[in-house]
């Protein structure tokens, strides 16, 4: 009986497709060769559509709900250890690696999912302005963002590029490359957590392809490279994102509190007091 | 409604001492510009010349930065406590000084010395009071992963506010440790001289605080300059943007605070005479020459007639003149430059179709001046209701709904602030939820406090300046 071998794709709106332009490219793993759907400009587009509907559904969950979510995909991927584990040493890694890493992974989400009803009470604050006002900074989120994560054959990694923004509330494209297969397999256990459609989209493919329309796309409110890129495409992503002040991180924190920091915006509101 | 005639009450100009020629501020003391080139500072409500500042070349940035890098060494060294009073004594001498600085402020710039001495002055003090006790206290601020200065940071700040955009910048600067190299705006320099003056009478040691005047290209010379490791720059949105363009590719942090084109929202259940005053604060505030300025009044239909009858009543008993008359609301316009554009934007604004109003009042025969106006019976996409003005102009939309009302008050590039005006707490917090605006002034307007962050959202920029947040603008993470 002949083996039947899994056709990763994409992970966009809630659902698994192909790259509009029908290309792949190759991952070559020890026992196993995949091809990958390769992201062409449309399919980054199309992405971004999804993603801002997807900020609006996310963002309006209660974060009680968004935080209940994260968990659900910790426990997802906790049910699904061994078939990362043996994903992980298809890439390389011994068996025990794998199993940290898996487990890394898992107590990272807990980590932000007990983070999400919290982090305004440690960013936010009433100011003690002198006169009679009431006056409170509290935070909100940045909106749509694409993260290139770090592209290294740990799922505890890739979580972590995605799951600082999803905390605060923003929607996350999710860029992959040389870890593709890893980021597609996860978006399967994301599609079986209860995240509305859009709100995080899995994609792949050649980062050089769509470096200038990431920089370029005003609908992508902030540009986020955990992946440490040449000083070419950094240039590229600056120029065109300054066209529309585009927030733009190169590798920020990816633990603590300084992790959420470059996701949110302080909006500041006075009131006068009196009777 | 008649005018009311005032005697009038002039603050005197004896007060302040100013020199012909200034160089730039380097290493702790005068310096004279490499460049050798110089250029005016006129009064911009008499157009006479009060003094000539240099112009600095790449070689007096380069002196400049070099300082501020040697300044790095000495001000790492200074125990946090010992920054924090450096700071403290910096905000005593001003309380001190703050006639003096009011008076040029007001000569310099043009703005009302009832501005200048009731609302600049005590802000600028009241920064340094607030930013000298955060330098001792910074771990507490955000963490201990978060408390690592940037080292040398380049500043340029705008004319619009001189000594408060420079309290804003410097005092948190050196609070968290950082050095300074700053570029005054070119026609408002004289505050910031003066202040340089008063690091050297501190003792703040050599180097920590270096000023270099100039123009926009001396502004360049800094932001390209190698050895910078932050900018922070106030200013418009299409500077902000070259700015953040030519800082690609480098390693150098950077914060923004841009334009605005705010919308004042009043409800049909507002207080309507406190709205009305409002209104008239959040534009006329200092000749509209705010980067959060309230230029689009967004009134509900319904009441529409009866609020804008009220706020034409109201903007008539504006005085405009002499910034040094006690008595004056509205100064002079900054510059000529200023003046030409507002007189452009506002002759598109008829010309597109829309209602002008403006006071009834003289103007001075020499400076720079411009009736407070109103346009009413404006689309939506007039340049006039979509532009930043920066003069005394305000342009007004309708709305029927919450709804309509935010999603107009959203239909801008900009976000740096927003006004809503309602007696209904609810709709207060609902509409607040909803505007992309970093400040929301509900039932009131233009109210800062060094304890309250500052920023925009969208292309207003993005960092904060004031409070606990602004700390964030002048400090790494470190993981």
């Amino acid at each position: 009986m002949t083996e039947v071998k899994k056709t990763y794709k994409h992970y966009v709106d809630g659902k698994f497709v192909r790259s509009e332009s029908g290309k792949v490219y190759a991952i070559d793993l020890k026992n196993e060769k995949y091809e990958i759907p390769l992201t062409s400009k449309k399919d980054l587009r199309d992405a971004v559509t999804s993603s801002k509907a997807g900020f609006a559904k996310w963002n309006s969950l209660t974060m009680y709900n968004k935080s209940q979510i994260l968990y659900r995909l910790s426990e997802m991927i906790e049910g699904n250890k061994e078939s990362y584990i043996i994903l992980l040493q298809d890439h390389g890694l011994s068996k025990s690696e794998a199993k940290n890493d898996i487990e890394n992974s898992i107590n990272t989400i807990i980590w932000y999912a007990g983070l999400v009803d919290k982090w305004e009470q440690l960013t936010g604050n009433l100011n003690p302005v002198a006169g009679e006002y009431f006056n409170i900074s509290h935070q909100e989120p940045i909106g749509v963002t694409f993260t290139l994560n770090s592209n290294s054959i740990s799922l505890d990694d890739l979580v972590k590029s995605f799951l600082p923004a999803l905390t605060v509330g923003c929607s996350v494209i999710n860029f992959s490359e040389k870890n593709a297969v890893i980021a597609l397999k996860l978006s399967e256990d994301i599609n079986n957590s209860d995240f509305p459609a859009g709100s995080l989209n899995i994609i792949a493919g050649k980062f050089e392809n769509i470096v200038e329309d990431v920089g370029g796309h005003v609908e992508i409110k902030h540009a986020v490279i955990y992946d440490d890129i040449s000083k070419e495409s950094k240039t590229i992503i600056g120029e065109k994102g300054s066209e529309s002040v585009k927030r733009i991180s190169f590798q920020p924190p990816t633990s603590g509190l300084s992790s959420i920091l470059p996701f949110i915006e302080t909006k500041t509101v006075w009131h006068p007091k009196g009777k | 409604m008649n005018n009311w005639e005032y005697a009038e009450s002039i603050e005197s100009e004896k007060i302040v001492n100013i020199e012909k020629k200034y160089g730039h501020f380097i290493e702790g003391e005068f310096v004279s510009p490499n460049s050798k080139k110089y250029l005016d500072t006129i009064s911009p409500s008499t157009e006479e010349v009060l003094s000539s500042i240099s112009i600095g070349d790449e070689k007096d940035v380069d002196f400049a930065v070099n300082a501020a890098k040697e300044g790095v060494k000495q001000w790492s060294k200074t125990s946090p406590s010992e920054r924090s009073k450096y700071l403290f004594k910096l905000a005593r001498l001003i309380q001190e000084r703050s006639r003096e600085f009011a008076v040029l402020e007001s000569l310099d710039g043009g703005k009302p010395i009832k501005e200048s001495r009731d609302f600049d002055l005590p802000q600028v003090a009241q920064n340094f009071f607030y930013y000298a006790g955060w330098a001792d206290k910074i771990d507490l601020a955000w963490g201990s992963g978060i408390s690592k200065p940037y080292g040398v940071v380049g500043q340029i700040i705008p004319w619009n506010f001189p000594l408060l955009m420079l309290s804003w910048k410097v005092a948190p600067a050196l609070a968290t440790g950082n050095t300074v190299v700053l570029k005054p705006a070119e026609t408002t320099p004289l505050t910031a001289l003066l202040f340089a003056e008063l690091c050297d009478e501190i003792g703040l040691p050599k180097g920590v605080f270096n000023l270099v005047t100039g123009d926009g290209t001396t502004g360049s010379h800094l932001v390209n300059h190698k050895d910078i490791k932050k900018i922070a720059f106030t200013g418009s949105t299409s500077v902000g943007k070259y700015i953040q363009k030519s800082l690609s590719g480098r390693d150098v942090g950077l914060t923004l605070e841009l334009g605005g084109k705010a919308a004042n929202i009043v409800y049909n259940d507002a207080a309507l005479d406190e709205a009305v005053d409002g209104v008239v604060n959040g534009i006329f505030f200092n000749q509209g020459h705010v980067c959060c300025a309230g230029s689009r009044l967004l009134v509900q239909e319904d009441i529409h007639d009866v609020f804008i009858d009220k706020l034409e009543k109201r903007m008539q008993t504006l005085r405009v003149g002499n910034p040094l008359d006690k008595n004056t609301d509205i100064g002079a316009i900054n510059s000529k430059d200023q003046l030409d554009k507002i007189n452009e934007l506002v002759n598109e604004g008829v010309n597109d179709g829309g209602e002008l109003f403006q006071i009834e009042c003289e103007l001075p025969k020499n400076g720079f001046w411009f009736k407070p106006s109103l346009f009413t019976g404006v689309q939506a996409n007039y340049k006039i209701a979509t532009e930043e003005i920066f003069g005394p102009v305000l342009t007004t939309l309708t709305f029927r709904t919450p709804d309509e009302a935010v999603e107009i008050a959203n239909n801008t590039e900009y976000g740096l602030s927003a006004g809503i005006w309602t007696e209904k707490g609810s709709k207060i917090l609902w509409t607040a939820d909803r505007l992309d605006a970093g400040v929301v002034w509900a039932n009131t307007f233009n109210k800062f406090d060094p304890a309250s962050p500052f920023g925009g959202y969208k292309e207003s920029g993005f960092g904060r300046e004031g409070g606990r947040h602004g700390l964030l603008s002048y400090l790494k993470a470190s993981s």
